[in-house]
C-alpha cells in the first residue's frame, strides 16, 4: 500500500474529528478522571485529597461490595448463556418464511425497543405478588391463593432469590438485538450443506449439534463477549428502578447500582471509582478470556 | 433392471411449472447426463430425484422402489453439490463420514469405509485436513468420496466440475468416467457443457424448458439430432442452419423432399469451401484456434454460415468462396416444431 498523500490525510483526520472528540470528551477524559479519583477521597464539597490505596483496601473489606460482586458474577454466569440461548432457539425457530413468523419476530424483538425505564416500570406490574399477572398465572388451578402444587407463588420482590431471579427473567426478554444477529447468521448460513444432510438422513438433532451450532459457534461466541460486558448494564436499570436492590440483605445490589448509590446518594466519589476501576478490569479479563476460546476454537476448526 | 426412473414427473416452483411430465429411464450402472441451458430444468430433475423437491405429478422409481413420497434420507442416493457443500468445521475424513456417523455406524467402522472411499477417488493424503485447506480440484473429489461412501443406489451429481478451471475440469472428467466404469454405479451427472456430457456420457438426455428433448447416446445425439435445437445446443460453433428451399443445394444423393418448407442444418465441419459449383460466399471474419480456423461467411442470399477449416488454409477476410455440403452431412428440420425430418 502507498503511503496516503498529505492531502487526503488531511481529509481522514477532518472527517475523523468529530469521533475523535467525542471519544476523548466522553471517554477518554471521564475516564482518566476516574483512574486518578480512584486513589482520592472526594465529596463534590471539598476538593479532593489523595487517599493512596485505601479505597482499594476498603472495597475488600467492605461486605456491601462483595455482594454486589457475586451478584454481579452470578448474574452473568447465569444470564449470558441463558439469552444467547433463548435467542438462538428462536432464530432456529423463527428463520424460515411462514405464515405468523413476522409477527412472531416482532413479537421477539419488542421488548427490547421498550425504553428501559418504561420496561422497568412495566415488570414491577408484572411482578406484583398479589395482582400482578406473572402470579396470577401461576395460582392458576390453585385453591386460597396458591398454585396448583399447593406451594405459595414466588414473592418476587421480598424474597431475595426470587428477586434475582426476577431480574435475570428481565433481561432474558431483552435480546431482540442477540435474536436478530442469530437469525441473520442463520439464514446466511449455505442452503446445499442442510440439503446434504437431508439426503444423509441426518435428525434435528444431529443436523443442530454437527451443522447448524458449529457454523454459528463464531457468532454465538461474539454475542456471549458482547453480553458478557453489557451484563453490568443490563443489571442497572431493573435494580434501580424495580427492586431498588432489595430486598434485604442487598439481594440485588449490582456492581452497576452499588457504583451508582456509592457515588450519586453517599458522594463518595473516590471509592465509587475505585468500584468502578474493579469492574472495568473484571469486564476486562472475562473478555480476554472468552476471547482466548474463541481463538482456540478458530484455531481447531477454521483455520 | 433400471436404476432409476423418472415417470411423467412435473414440478413447480411456486407457481411457474419448471418440469412438465419428464420420463427418463436410467439403467443400472448407467451414466446418463442431463444436458440443457440454465434455466432448463436439470437440477431440478436431480433434487426431485433426491427428494428435495417434491414432485407435482408422477413417479420416481430408485433400484425399483417407489420413493415419490419418501423424505430424501429414505431414498438412498448420494449428491454432490455444485459447490461441494463441505462442512468447513468438519476435517476431510470427518465430512466422508459424515453421512456413516448420522446413520449411526460404529465409528471405527465409519473412519476405515471414509479411508477406503478416499482412496478410491485419491484423496486419502488430505484425510486430516479442512475444506478450507483445499484447492478446488481437492473438495471435488473430497466431495466424491462422501458420495462414495454409503454406496448408494444413484448418484446424483449436480454441475460438479462447474467450478473448476479448464484443464483440471478435463482431467477430472476422464476420472469420473474411470471412476463409473471402476465402480459401475448408476449416475445421473447435470451439465450445460456439451462437451462434459458428451465424453462422460453413456447416453444424454437433452432438456429444454424442462422438457425432455431428446435421448440418446452422445453418437445419437451428435449424429441424429432430434430438433434443432439439440442441433444447436450440441456442438461448438453451433450447426448452422439455413432454410432449405435452394439457398444452398447440398451435393450428392437428395432424399425424398416433401413439399413443404424445410431448415437445413449441416455443421462448420461439413462446409468446404472450394467447391467448383458452391454457393457463393464473402468471409466476414476468421477465428484461428491453434491448428482450426472458424470463418463466418454470409451467403450471397444473405445468410449466414459457419465453416471450420483447417487454419493453413484459411481465406483471407473479405475473401470470395464457393460454399458446398454434402447430403450425407446435412440434416432436416421442421421450421415450425423444430422436429428432425425424416424422409
Amino acid at each position: 500500500m502507498t503511503r496516503p498523500d498529505t492531502r487526503s490525510r488531511r481529509q481522514l483526520a477532518l472527517m475523523l474529528a468529530p469521533y475523535l472528540v467525542g471519544l476523548v470528551g466522553l471517554v477518554l477524559l471521564p475516564a482518566l478522571v476516574t483512574l486518578a479519583l480512584a486513589f482520592t477521597e472526594y465529596d463534590l464539597l471539598r476538593p479532593p485529597s489523595w487517599a493512596g490505596l485505601d479505597n482499594f483496601v476498603g472495597l475488600t473489606e467492605d461486605p456491601i461490595f462483595r455482594v454486589a460482586l457475586l451478584n454481579s458474577v452470578v448474574f452473568a454466569l447465569v444470564a449470558v448463556p441463558l439469552r444467547v440461548l433463548l435467542a438462538l432457539g428462536l432464530a432456529l425457530l423463527l428463520h424460515r418464511r411462514a405464515v405468523g413468523v413476522g409477527t412472531a419476530r416482532t413479537t421477539v424483538l419488542l421488548p427490547t425497543a421498550v425504553p428501559e425505564i418504561a420496561y422497568g416500570l412495566l415488570w414491577l406490574w408484572l411482578f406484583n405478588p398479589l395482582y400482578g399477572p406473572i402470579n396470577q398465572l401461576l395460582r392458576i388451578g390453585g385453591e386460597h391463593g396458591l398454585t396448583v402444587l399447593g406451594r405459595t407463588p414466588p414473592q418476587w420482590l421480598t424474597d431475595p432469590t426470587s428477586a434475582r431471579a426476577g431480574i435475570i427473567l428481565m433481561s432474558l426478554f431483552t435480546m431482540g438485538e442477540t435474536f436478530v444477529v442469530l437469525l441473520a447468521a442463520r439464514r446466511a448460513l449455505p442452503r446445499d450443506v442442510y440439503e446434504l444432510a437431508a439426503i444423509e438422513d441426518a435428525t434435528g438433532w444431529d443436523v443442530f449439534r454437527r451443522v447448524t451450532l458449529p457454523l454459528m459457534a463464531p457468532v454465538l461466541a461474539l454475542l456471549a463477549v458482547r453480553d458478557a460486558i453489557a451484563s453490568l448494564h443490563f443489571t442497572f436499570v431493573p435494580a434501580f428502578v424495580v427492586t431498588d436492590g432489595g430486598p434485604p440483605p442487598y439481594s440485588t445490589t449490582y456492581l452497576s447500582l452499588f457504583v451508582y448509590q456509592t457515588g450519586f446518594e453517599y458522594l463518595r466519589y473516590g471509592y465509587a471509582a475505585a468500584a468502578t476501576l474493579v469492574m472495568m478490569v473484571l469486564t476486562l479479563a472475562a473478555v480476554l478470556v472468552q476471547w482466548r476460546l474463541i481463538r482456540r476454537y478458530r484455531g481447531r476448526y477454521l483455520s | 433392471m433400471s436404476g432409476l426412473i423418472l415417470d411423467g414427473v412435473s414440478a413447480a416452483y411456486r407457481d411457474t411449472t419448471v418440469l412438465h411430465e419428464v420420463d427418463l429411464t436410467v439403467a443400472r450402472g448407467e451414466l446418463l447426463v442431463v444436458l440443457g441451458p440454465s434455466g432448463a430444468g436439470k437440477s431440478t430433475v436431480l433434487r426431485v430425484v433426491a427428494g428435495l423437491e417434491p414432485v407435482t405429478a408422477g413417479r420416481v422409481l430408485i433400484a425399483g422402489r417407489d420413493v415419490t413420497d419418501l423424505r430424501p434420507g429414505l431414498r438412498n442416493v448420494s449428491m454432490v453439490f455444485q459447490s461441494y457443500a463441505l462442512f468447513p468445521h468438519l476435517s476431510v475424513a470427518e465430512n466422508i463420514a459424515f453421512g456413516l456417523e448420522v446413520r449411526d455406524t460404529p465409528r471405527r467402522e465409519a473412519r476405515q469405509r471414509a479411508h477406503a472411499a478416499a482412496e478410491t477417488v485419491g484423496c486419502a493424503g488430505l484425510l486430516d485436513r479442512r475444506p478450507g485447506q483445499l484447492s478446488g480440484g481437492e473438495r471435488q473429489r473430497v466431495a466424491l468420496a462422501r458420495a462414495l461412501v454409503r454406496e448408494p443406489d444413484v448418484f446424483l451429481l449436480d454441475e460438479p466440475l462447474s467450478n473448476l478451471d479448464l484443464s483440471l475440469r478435463a482431467e477430472m472428467r476422464s476420472e469420473l468416467r474411470a471412476l463409473h466404469d471402476r465402480i459401475g454405479a448408476t449416475m445421473v451427472h447435470v451439465t450445460h457443457d456439451q462437451t462434459e456430457a458428451l465424453v462422460l456420457a453413456d447416453r444424454i438426455a437433452v432438456l429444454r424448458d424442462g422438457r425432455v428433448e431428446q435421448v440418446g447416446t452422445p453418437d445419437e445425439i451428435w449424429r441424429t439430432p432430434a430438433s434443432s435445437f439439440v442441433a444447436r445446443f450440441v456442438g461448438s460453433p453451433a450447426m448452422n442452419l439455413l432454410p432449405a428451399d435452394g439457398v444452398l443445394r447440398p451435393t450428392g444423393d437428395a432424399p425424398a423432399l416433401p413439399d413443404e418448407p424445410l431448415e437445413l442444418g449441416f455443421r462448420p465441419e461439413a462446409v468446404t469451401l472450394d467447391a467448383v459449383d458452391g454457393a457463393p460466399a464473402t468471409v466476414d471474419r476468421v477465428e484461428v484456434i491453434g491448428e482450426d480456423a472458424y470463418a463466418y461467411l454470409t451467403l450471397a442470399t444473405g445468410h449466414p454460415v459457419v465453416a471450420r477449416v483447417p487454419a493453413a488454409r484459411r481465406p483471407d477476410r473479405a475473401a470470395a468462396v464457393r460454399v458446398a455440403v454434402r447430403w450425407a452431412d446435412a440434416h432436416l428440420f421442421h421450421p415450425a416444431t423444430g422436429h428432425r425430418f425424416v424422409p
